[in-house]
């Protein structure tokens, strides 16, 4: 990860005024508990300027209301905290300030110019008018400006509802149009690369995506090309859009010019519903919005976290969500190859406890721990592993190391490594790695294996020769592939999208995610299996929750024993979809679509 | 067991004969009138406690029609509530609309243009004849007069079916929108509602000669349901229930909204408090809203019927096809509702039955945080024991009619 892609909040702004307090080591790390603003030092007052009322800080006026906020402080950003609104589009707090929108001109005593907000620097005593009669005919002026040669798309534009033109328009404008003629027109669909499309005629030329890919991504692959009304954003000539990065200009793109070519025209923006979650691509742990329809994923967005992906994520990650919607199990299956047949829940848990019993203890009897799994799935599984099934020891799963990259994303694709390592430690259980179950169930030396997911780090097809020796092989997974096709009872798991949980990144940071919607059919997440297993053990194992999971056992696990498990979790802010369901319509309760489309016959 | 049975015999001998020679004595009974009645209005369930014929105690109980009105509201726009209130008071339905789009509109701050309010008076007051009509009609026939029942329904029909030629619907009628109207009058609309006043006129005219005379009418309704004034003013009592105490509160006349200071019409006010005076005011408000409806729609001004205003009224069609501008405008209003600023509003208009109030609050979103409706009915029905406790069980029947308890209101 590179140093230099953070905040510039000052980016290629005019330089701070001399002898404006800015200067003082203190004013600029700005105020925190940890670095109170020094009392007994307060910087010079320049020559012939009234003394800072708040020294360390820069005192303003922001309609009306006085504003004390950190030298240097955007005041897009700033002006918010007295509840005034100043709109933009081509600012952005992680990007170089280009003030080319001009949405945000405010009005300032010591300029006779609207000055564009983004751009301007508070000095002491600053009045500021955010919604003065000029302003306000400024924005209006630059809505329509805008506005005048953007096409007639809403109905066929995935950006309706998410679109700040919409949200301006609506808010500053609201006056019909006054184009005589036609409008200007231009690519509607200009594909840049794998991942993004643009339609130029919808750009209004803030030029986010092009300071994105130079500044943050350090891959410039954008540019602005002509001048005057023919002006676009475009690649460079023979080049394409190739960055693994390249998902978030459309993120980014504050109208409906970028689109990403896997979400185009899937879902409408409205009809969505958020929940905090964390990527599975990888072991960084980048922050996630999942928004969901019904029991499916349309898409990841990077969610902000200031420690671990900023405001990004890699587009490998961005289309892990398909494992979520694609091949999954949903019943429990006994048996292998022709003799395979769908069973019921109880059933399947009763011949697994049956013949479980009669290995416990056995050196042929071995545990395979995927590290896809969250830290409560492993607790639950493993201290069943443990304890019911005697094992002194498990065998690593998950994904093959692949490709890393120069930002995010790494060469590890298993989301809970660390997690994996903590809990079997915890649990004085030793981590082998797979290669060792391999030979021993070739040597013969392992003949019944419980598996906690299927994913394997070779090819699935050769893990599944493997397995197929196996005398008796029980298999916790959430997608099909060749290694399901080995199992003797398959037992339906569930995705992190459908239960809470934690994961703990590369950087040992843990993580909590929310439950975007319940399980599919009869698939429950790997901690619920174990548990129902353990009960048919006679075990008198109550938990109900991934919550209950990390209360029983999360405390044998050193670096787990003081997370605030409640505390971490992610602000539940949870979008809903515009058009709440009636009751009734379809078993759901009023207005909660995110509790999916029941699976019953007739529907 | 042959012992047994001769002794069981013996005792059901004994029980016989005693309940035989017991003096005549009236046992107290409870009765259930409703839910299902005919002479419940809506689905209401009376428990009277009876002493012979008189009444001990009465409970009405309401509930059956719950529909979660107010909670419903929370998940739709300001406009898509209209269906809602439709279903409120269901014999006024525009009342309750326009009603509650006054209140949105007294919240968002906005004027609404003279032709759409003098539309509005007018499309009350036409339901407010449609109410009455039907319970002036609903109180003959209950009371045994079938032919003043069905001048009465003549005369709502014609109503309907001018109702309909302007809104579209019959009953659900879903009138106005947000800073105005949805439609404007239809062509020759204002001729064929002076043809059906003059009709109605006439109709009137028959079921006063039927009823208001009618000894057995009167003698089933004079001194019937009397509440007293300080009773119906603690209840909450509106509108001719308790103008019929001789209270002259009126809406209409105490705040006046849209263009009702300029109509020139009384407020009748009765002074029994009895069941005949409330049957009274409705017949004479039937002519009070037949000379405001003449008056509006004489007097009625050329202009728009809707605020020019995007961010409250969807633009013109051809905007919306052939603009970004109009568009935009379509989608946020249709997808996220009228932004009405966030804030807290209580307001009332002269609803068929009394003062329809509006307590609604918004949290600055395109949806209601709160909607709470204080339904006049709500008010008159708690009072009902009060009019009847005592009486005979046949003075429930022209007291229930005459407070015209609307289910669909009262339980929302």
């Amino acid at each position: 990860m590179s140093e230099s892609d953070g905040k510039k909040p000052t980016g290629d702004a005019q330089p701070p005024r001399p002898g404006a307090p800015t200067t003082h080591p203190a004013a600029e790390a700005g105020p925190s508990p940890g670095n109170p603003p020094p009392a007994a030092k307060p910087p010079p007052p320049p020559p012939g300027k009234p003394a800072p009322k708040h020294p360390g800080f820069v005192t303003v006026t922001v309609d009306g209301k006085e504003l004390v906020a950190k030298p240097g402080a955007n005041m897009v950003d700033a002006v918010k905290k007295v509840g005034s609104e100043i709109p933009y589009y081509c600012y952005h707090p992680r990007l170089s300030i280009a003030a080319n929108c001009r949405m945000c001109l405010v009005e300032v005593n010591n300029s006779p110019k609207l000055v564009p907000a983004c751009q301007t620097s508070m000095t002491e005593g600053m009045v500021i008018q955010t919604r003065s009669a000029r302003v306000q005919e400024s924005q209006r002026a630059v809505m329509e400006f805008l506005l005048l040669s953007h096409p007639v798309d809403c109905s066929i534009c995935d950006q309706a509802g998410e679109c700040k033109l919409q949200d301006y328009y609506q808010r500053y404008d609201f006056r019909p149009s006054r184009l005589e003629g036609e409008k200007l027109m231009k690519s509607k669909r200009k594909v840049l690369g794998p991942t993004v499309v643009l339609d130029q005629e919808r750009c209004i030329l803030c030029t986010r995506c092009v300071r994105f890919m130079t500044e943050v991504a350090k891959e410039p692959q954008l540019g602005v090309f002509g001048r005057g009304s023919a002006e676009l954003i475009d690649t460079f000539p023979g080049k394409e859009l190739t960055s693994n990065y390249s998902g978030n200009t459309v993120d980014i793109c504050p109208v409906g010019a970028l689109l990403n070519r896997d979400f185009r025209f899937r879902a409408r923006s409205w009809f969505l519903s958020a929940a905090p979650s964390v990527c599975t691509g990888c072991s960084r742990g980048c922050n996630t919005f999942v928004d969901f329809m019904g029991q499916d994923t349309y898409r990841y967005r990077p969610r902000e976290n200031e420690a671990i992906n900023k405001s990004w994520m890699c587009d490998q990650g961005r289309l892990s969500y398909k494992s979520l919607n694609q091949n999954r199990l949903a019943v429990a299956m006994l048996g292998r190859g022709e003799d395979r047949r769908e069973a019921a829940v109880p059933e399947a848990l009763k011949s697994v406890a049956e013949q479980f019993k009669a290995l416990a203890g056995t050196e042929g009897l071995a545990v395979l721990a995927s590290p896809l799994a969250s830290n409560e799935d492993l607790l639950a599984a493993l201290a069943f592993a443990r304890d019911a099934l005697g094992v002194r020891s498990v065998y690593a799963g998950g994904r093959a190391d692949g490709a890393g990259d120069h930002y995010l994303m790494t060469p590890d694709k298993n989301p809970n490594r660390r997690g994996l390592e903590w809990v079997a430690r915890g649990l004085e259980l030793s981590l082998k790695p797979f290669a060792e179950l391999t030979e021993r169930i070739a040597g013969g030396t392992v003949k019944a294996l419980y598996a906690i997911g299927g994913e394997v780090p070779t090819d699935p097809a050769v893990a599944a020769e493997a397995f197929g020796r196996l005398e008796y092989f029980v298999l916790q997974a959430s997608n099909e592939s060749p290694v399901t096709q080995q199992a003797h009872v398959l037992l339906p798991a569930a995705v992190h999208v459908e239960d809470e949980g934690t994961f703990t990144n590369l950087d040992g940071i843990t993580q909590r995610f929310r439950r975007a919607y319940p399980p599919r059919a009869d698939s429950k997440a790997h901690w619920a299996w174990a548990v129902h297993l353990a009960q048919e053990f006679g075990f008198p194992w109550i938990q109900t929750s991934a919550r209950d999971v990390f209360r029983e056992w999360g405390p044998r696990v050193v670096e787990l024993a003081s997370f605030d498990w409640d505390g971490a979790a992610p602000p539940l802010k949870v979008t809903r979809g515009l058009n709440p369901i009636a009751t009734g319509a379809d078993g759901r309760p009023p207005g909660y679509r995110e509790l999916g489309v029941p699976r019953v016959r007739g529907i | 067991m042959a012992h047994a049975d001769e002794r069981q015999t013996e005792d059901v001998a004994q029980d016989e004969e005693s309940e035989l020679e017991a003096h005549l004595q009236t046992k107290r009974m409870m009765i259930n009138l409703g839910p299902s009645h005919p002479a419940m209005h809506g689905t209401v369930r009376m428990k009277v406690e009876l002493e012979g014929e008189t009444i001990i105690h009465a409970d009405p109980e309401i509930g059956f029609l719950h529909r979660g009105f107010q909670k419903s509201c929370e998940n739709v726009t300001w406009n898509q509530c209209l269906p809602y209130t439709d279903r409120l008071n269901y014999v006024s339905a525009i009342m309750n609309n326009l009603g509650f789009l006054k209140a949105v509109e007294k919240l968002v701050g906005v004027e609404i243009p003279e032709r759409a309010q003098y539309i509005r008076v007018a499309a009350s007051e036409l339901h407010r004849m449609h109410d009455h009509l039907t319970c002036v009609g609903a109180i003959g026939l209950e009371l045994g007069g079938f032919s003043a029942f069905l001048y009465a329904i003549e005369g709502r029909e014609q109503i309907m079916d001018r109702v309909s030629e302007l809104t579209g619907a019959r009953l659900t009628t879903s009138f106005g929108r947000v800073g105005g109207l949805n439609r404007d009058l239809p062509e020759g609309w204002i001729d064929r509602v002076g043809k059906t006043l003059d009709k109605i006129h006439e109709l009137l005219g028959e079921v006063d000669g039927l009823l208001t005379n009618n000894r057995i009418f009167v003698d089933r309704m004079r001194g019937t349901g009397v509440i007293t004034a300080q009773d119906a003013l603690d209840f909450g009592f509106t509108g001719p229930c308790l103008r019929a105490n001789g209270i002259g509160y009126d809406v209409r006349k105490a705040r006046p909204y849209w263009v009702y200071d300029r109509m020139d019409f009384d407020v009748p006010v009765g002074q029994n408090g009895d069941n005949y005076d409330r049957y009274l005011m409705r017949m004479e408000e039937l002519k009070q809203s037949e000379k405001i409806v003449r008056q509006s729609l004489r007097e009625i001004p050329p202009g728009p019927i809707i605020v020019d205003d995007w961010r409250i009224a969807l633009p013109p069609k051809a905007e919306v096809y052939g603009t970004i501008e109009g568009v935009i405008s379509h989608f946020k209003l249709v997808m996220e509702g009228v932004p009405v600023p966030p804030g807290e509003v209580y307001d009332c208009t002269e609803a068929a039955n009394g003062e329809l109030g509006w307590y609604l609050v918004s949290d600055g979103s395109g949806r209601p945080y709160k909607v709470h409706v204080r339904a006049p009915g709500f008010a008159i029905l708690s009072g009902v024991h009060r009019m009847i406790e005592g009486k005979m069980l046949a003075d429930l029947i022209p007291t229930f009619d005459t407070i015209n308890m609307i289910g669909g209101e009262v339980e929302q």
